[in-house]
């Protein structure tokens, strides 16, 4: 393979087999799994909350997904098909991530008694992101299961109406909570991992990135409830017409309106 | 340094061009050779007129221990911490190996060698303030001592360091005083001038100690706790000057103290600094009495240093001595008629009694207490056997450090614990330190004259006459006095007949053989002018043939570089 | 400040101060002695001006408890010796000071290594291991070099470089503070990572980044890294441990690629 095989050390490893390619691709794959996750994720974000711009914009984001805009009809499946692409990414994902997870009881205990005795930051948060990781296995698949089934049911009432009367608001606070925690913590550690943005003082940058981290953080989670919140509220209101689709209000009136 | 190099040091390298240097306070423009560039720099340390210190930034030791510690890893050589050699095997005139106590277990091993070497460093903490570390408690020095045979060297030769931290004993450079830095009593007073009006703080390190200690003699030292101690004032330098150029006290006064020199004064004594003498070896580092006993380093009486020691030769006779010593040492082991043949009786016999010593510890029902009697000999020894000696005082520290050896063998533990104990372990080795105490206090005692780092009050000249040689201690049986004897020194061989070295009273009483060698030496030099440094060096101080085989032949420099043929 | 003001200044420290009474609780435990089993032990002592726990901890010993067991060499912050953990955080005892702690301190032994007794622990051993699994010394380039010659030339900035990172005094606070080494006890930790980057830096050295993925190439190197980045914030000397490590991961990551 290479020629310093041999003289590594002097203690025969020239007939070693060498050292698998694996783990380098897979703390690799690791990582560019959750940055893209977490990017889709701020993307995500922004197109739910334009309800809190208002339904029509929210319409007009969902339809566009649909490729409404472009074929001139709205194929839901399109939708089904990014979804799809969000489950793959999520499990490989998860399936990398479990690599980290203390396997034990004697791993754990462990882990949260350094954590405690240490009182260390990003030691700390590393637990914080571990635990939402594992609720992210259970809430973000229910989620992810309805929207690649039901692509169709996206829209300003239809998910009001899925937020509210389909009573998905409790799972949805928690989802939220637990997205935005361990996506922010998540970018993050990729960034002080890799040594990304370290500039000549490594120690401020990373104070720097903590101090952005948390501005994150509370944006989207400010971002996030008030958009579940403007759901309830339409859900609520919505709610004697459950299952209603939303009509954009330009064409309310006209005839053979989208369904 | 250039196998040190070879195996990993990252030396601080020579950056062709100009920089900006502080010599004696002031500010001067060194210009590097571009064909320099990149071999391995060299500054002035410790007053030196050649510049010729290497070093790795401001941790050259560390940097040195990291790579010889690495090389040794690589060379699987095996390395048995938590282990020390409690006595040497021997049979009165060869060594054997030695009995070592694993400081976990407890256990007893006999480790028989061919050859065995001591490396274990200065004896400061028989002193209560020093500057070494922890463990450099002498026991390698001393358990040769036990021997009976072989013999101590110069142990009266201690130096100390004006500005050690009081009272951890860390050290702040000298640069302290150098760069403006006063020194100041309990009232805040400035005494420096009083007692040196002309250099003032700026004296030796030896004068400035002394001065210090006779000024808290006069009771003029701030009490603590721990003893007194005086300030040492350098806020009058300016912050800037202080976090830059004095980045390193700045960090010793800030995570030692807590005391920020910027604005506070640095409580300092002057602390026990260096071990000059130790087992007194010839130039292959064997003992002169007892065969195959070794000993490098400051553990040793290798003679590269006498009465008192140069700045950067401490570490520089660590490395130099194990690559020479080291080389004997593996010579020693290939000859043939270096072979043990060791009688088991009597490593058995050596087992048995250090057990027994042991076991008398911990099971006798001695009353004395191993740690009060180890901080009264420290005590004794900082107050009395410090830098300023005096016959009365030395005598007193005599007396009293034989009636603490007489005590420390009904030492008593109050933790009967076999293996990892350390009121054990101050109990057996405060027993040996005393010893050692005793031959530093008894040998500065006889030594009526000063010399070097060795300086009594009672007796302030140098008097080669009389004194020009070497103290030899050994110890024998239950004695509670070291036998001293006295072996003269060739001036005739020397290279630098005794004169006035730069420091101390200039009103020594030479020797009778000195102007006739100085003279001898005068003739030589003028006789072999135009010359190469060789032909002289050859002429006045043939060296060559001491060294083993493999380090023999000239070193290429900068300045003498090697054509091909000379490499050869 | 004048001299007159420093003098005053200086002049009414030295007037007797009340000095607070400490309470040291320290973990005692003999694994030597069967009859031992680990408890807390309390000591009291009054604080002195500039008191170190090097200070505090020998006059316990001298004055209270000649069984009590611990470790100090050089103390002054060179040796790595006094590693301990310090009101949970592991730290050099040597260069801490009693007043910038609360008067009632805890002091345990690192954990991760062998413990000796009570705040003494085996880490010599451990280092031992992880450098010969790392092989952790210079590998020279070539036949031994003629040491009559002139040495190798080398960048003055890269010998700086080089000495930055050989800094470390193998203290153990890193694989003490790391979550990582608590749950996985293969990990090789902050120390034997920065160990390696040194050589990697070094130009000396003739190994390559393929050799060096033989050895620190897997979840027990620097893939099993968290990035808690405890390591970073506990090292006594400062050391750059977060883009040390940070670098070589992007170097192993890039030999995983490269087939």
């Amino acid at each position: 393979m290479n020629t310093s095989t041999e003289v590594i050390a002097g203690v025969g490893l020239a007939d070693q087999a060498r050292k698998s390619l694996w783990p380098a691709r897979l703390d690799w794959l690791q990582s560019a799994s959750g940055l893209l996750l977490a990017l889709f994720m701020w993307g995500h974000m922004f197109f739910v909350s334009s309800i809190l711009i208002s339904k029509d914009a929210m319409w007009t984001i969902t339809k566009m997904f649909e490729g409404y805009f472009f074929f001139g009809t709205a194929h839901p499946w399109i939708v089904s098909v990014v979804v799809a692409c969000v489950i793959v990414l999520f499990v490989g994902h998860a399936f990398l991530a479990l690599r980290k997870f203390p396997i034990n009881y004697t791993q754990y205990k462990l882990f949260r008694g350094h954590q405690k005795l240490l009182r260390h930051g990003d030691t700390t948060l590393w637990f914080w992101q571990v635990f939402t990781g594992f609720a992210l296995f259970f809430l973000a698949s229910v989620h992810l299961y309805l929207m690649l089934t039901r692509p169709h049911l996206i829209g300003p009432y239809e998910s009001a109406d899925r937020v509210w009367t389909e009573n998905m608001w409790p799972l949805y606070i928690l989802l939220l909570l637990a997205v935005e925690m361990h996506g922010g913590i998540g970018l993050y550690r990729l960034a002080v991992k890799w040594g990304w943005f370290a500039g000549s003082d490594a120690n401020a940058s990373r104070k720097n990135l903590k101090t952005l981290k948390w501005a994150i953080t509370v944006f989207f989670l400010v971002l996030g409830f008030a958009t579940l919140a403007a759901y309830i509220k339409i859900g609520i209101e919505h709610a004697p017409n459950y299952g209603q689709h939303y009509v954009p209000t330009w064409l309310q009136n006209a005839p053979g309106a989208v369904k | 340094m250039r196998e040190l190099a070879a195996w990993g040091v990252p030396w601080s390298r020579i950056q062709q061009g100009d920089r900006e240097v502080i010599i004696n306070s002031q500010k001067v423009t060194i210009t590097e050779r571009a064909e320099a560039q990149g071999l391995v720099a060299q500054r002035d340390f410790g007053g030196t007129k050649k510049w010729r210190t290497c070093y790795v930034s401001d941790g050259t030791g560390h940097a040195m221990l990291q790579t010889v510690s690495d090389q040794a890893i690589g060379a699987s050589i095996p390395v048995h911490e938590r282990t020390e050699a409690i006595a040497l095997i021997h049979d009165g005139s060869r060594c054997y190996g030695a009995i070592v106590r694993n400081l976990i277990t407890g256990e007893l091993v006999a480790y028989v060698a061919k050859a065995t070497a001591i490396a274990t460093g200065g004896a400061g903490r028989i002193y209560r303030v020093t500057t070494n570390a922890v463990i450099c408690e002498g026991i390698g020095t001393a358990i040769a001592l036990e021997t009976g045979v072989a013999t101590l060297g110069n142990m009266e030769a201690v130096q100390f360091h004006p500005t050690g931290i009081f009272p951890a004993g860390i050290l702040v450079t000298e640069g302290c005083r150098g760069d403006g830095g006063l020194l100041r009593d309990v009232d805040g007073h400035r005494f420096m001038p009083d007692y040196e009006p002309e250099k003032k703080e700026l004296a030796s390190r030896d004068v400035v100690s002394r001065r210090m200690e006779e000024h808290i003699g006069k009771g003029k030292g701030v009490q603590s706790r721990f003893g007194e101690h005086l300030w040492l004032d350098i806020t009058l330098l300016g912050e800037r000057h202080i976090k830059h150029n004095l980045r390193e006290v700045y960090e010793i006064c800030q995570h030692f103290m807590g005391v920020d020199p910027v604005k506070d004064w640095i409580p300092v004594r002057p602390a026990q600094h260096y071990t000059m003498g130790g087992v007194r070896t010839d130039h292959t580092g064997e003992s002169a009495t007892l065969k195959g006993l070794f000993a490098a380093g400051e553990a040793a009486c290798w003679d590269m240093h006498g009465f008192n020691r140069l700045g950067g030769n401490s570490v520089a006779e660590t490395v130099v001595a194990g690559m020479i010593v080291g080389e004997f040492i593996a010579d020693y082991c290939d000859r043939p008629e270096n072979e043990v043949d060791v009688p088991m009786g009597l490593v058995h016999g050596f087992l048995r009694t250090e057990q027994a010593k042991i076991d008398a510890l911990i099971n006798g029902r001695g009353s004395e207490s191993g740690d009060a009697i180890r901080q009264r000999m420290q005590e004794i020894m900082t107050s009395k056997v410090g830098i300023f000696r005096r016959g009365e005082d030395l005598a007193s520290a005599v007396e009293e450090l034989q009636q603490l050896l007489v005590k420390s063998r009904n030492i008593g533990l109050r933790y009967k614990v076999r293996g990892a104990n350390p009121e054990l372990v101050t109990a057996y080795r405060v027993q040996k330190m005393l010893k050692l105490a005793l031959c530093v206090a008894y040998g500065a005692h006889t030594r009526t004259e000063s010399r070097g780092a060795h300086f009594r009050q009672d007796f302030p000249r140098r008097n080669d006459a009389e004194w020009l040689k070497r103290t030899l201690a050994t110890w024998k049986g239950d004695d509670t006095l070291p036998t001293l004897a006295y072996e003269p020194l060739d001036i005739g061989r020397m290279e630098l007949p005794p004169g006035w070295r730069g420091y101390g009273a200039k009103d020594y009483i030479d020797h009778p053989d000195t102007p006739k060698r100085a003279a001898e030496v005068e003739a030589l030099k003028q006789q072999l002018a135009g010359q190469s440094r060789f032909a002289v060096q050859e002429a006045l101080l043939p060296y060559a043939a001491k060294l083993p085989k493999s380090l023999q032949g000239r070193n290429e420099r900068i300045d003498e570089m090697f054509t091909n043929e000379a490499a050869k | 400040m004048t001299d007159t003001a420093v003098q005053a200044a200086h002049t009414a420290d030295a007037a007797p101060v009340a000095h607070r009474r400490l309470r040291f609780n320290i973990l005692r435990y003999n694994p030597q002695d069967t009859g031992s089993v680990p408890r807390m032990q309390t000591y009291e002592l009054e604080e002195a001006d500039g008191m170190t726990l090097f200070i505090a901890l020998n006059e316990i010993k001298e004055k209270q408890d000649p069984s009590l067991q611990y470790d100090f060499v050089c103390r002054a912050g060179i040796c790595g010796s006094c590693g301990m953990l310090i009101n949970g955080r592991p730290t050099l005892a040597c260069r801490t000071l009693t007043k910038n702690l609360d008067a009632e301190i805890t002091l345990a032994p690192l954990p991760f290594f062998e413990l000796i007794g009570d705040l003494s622990v085996d880490t010599g051993k451990w280092m031992r291991g992880m450098s010969e699994r790392l092989e952790g010394w210079l590998h020279a380039k070539g036949p031994e070099p003629d040491l009559r010659r002139l040495e190798e030339r080398m960048d003055p900035a890269v010998a700086d470089q080089v000495y930055e990172l050989d800094r470390c005094i193998e203290c153990g606070c890193c694989v003490a503070g790391c979550g990582t080494a608590r749950m996985r006890e293969d990990f090789v930790g902050a120390v034997g990572l920065n160990r390696v980057a040194r050589f990697k830096i070094d130009p000396r050295d003739r190994r390559s980044d393929e050799d060096y993925y033989e050895v620190i190439g897997d979840d027990d190197g620097v893939f099993g890294c968290m990035s808690m980045l405890a390591c970073h914030d506990v090292c006594p000397k400062n050391l750059p441990l977060a883009t040390q490590i940070a670098f070589m991961r992007r170097k192993m990551v890039a030999i995983g690629w490269k087939k």
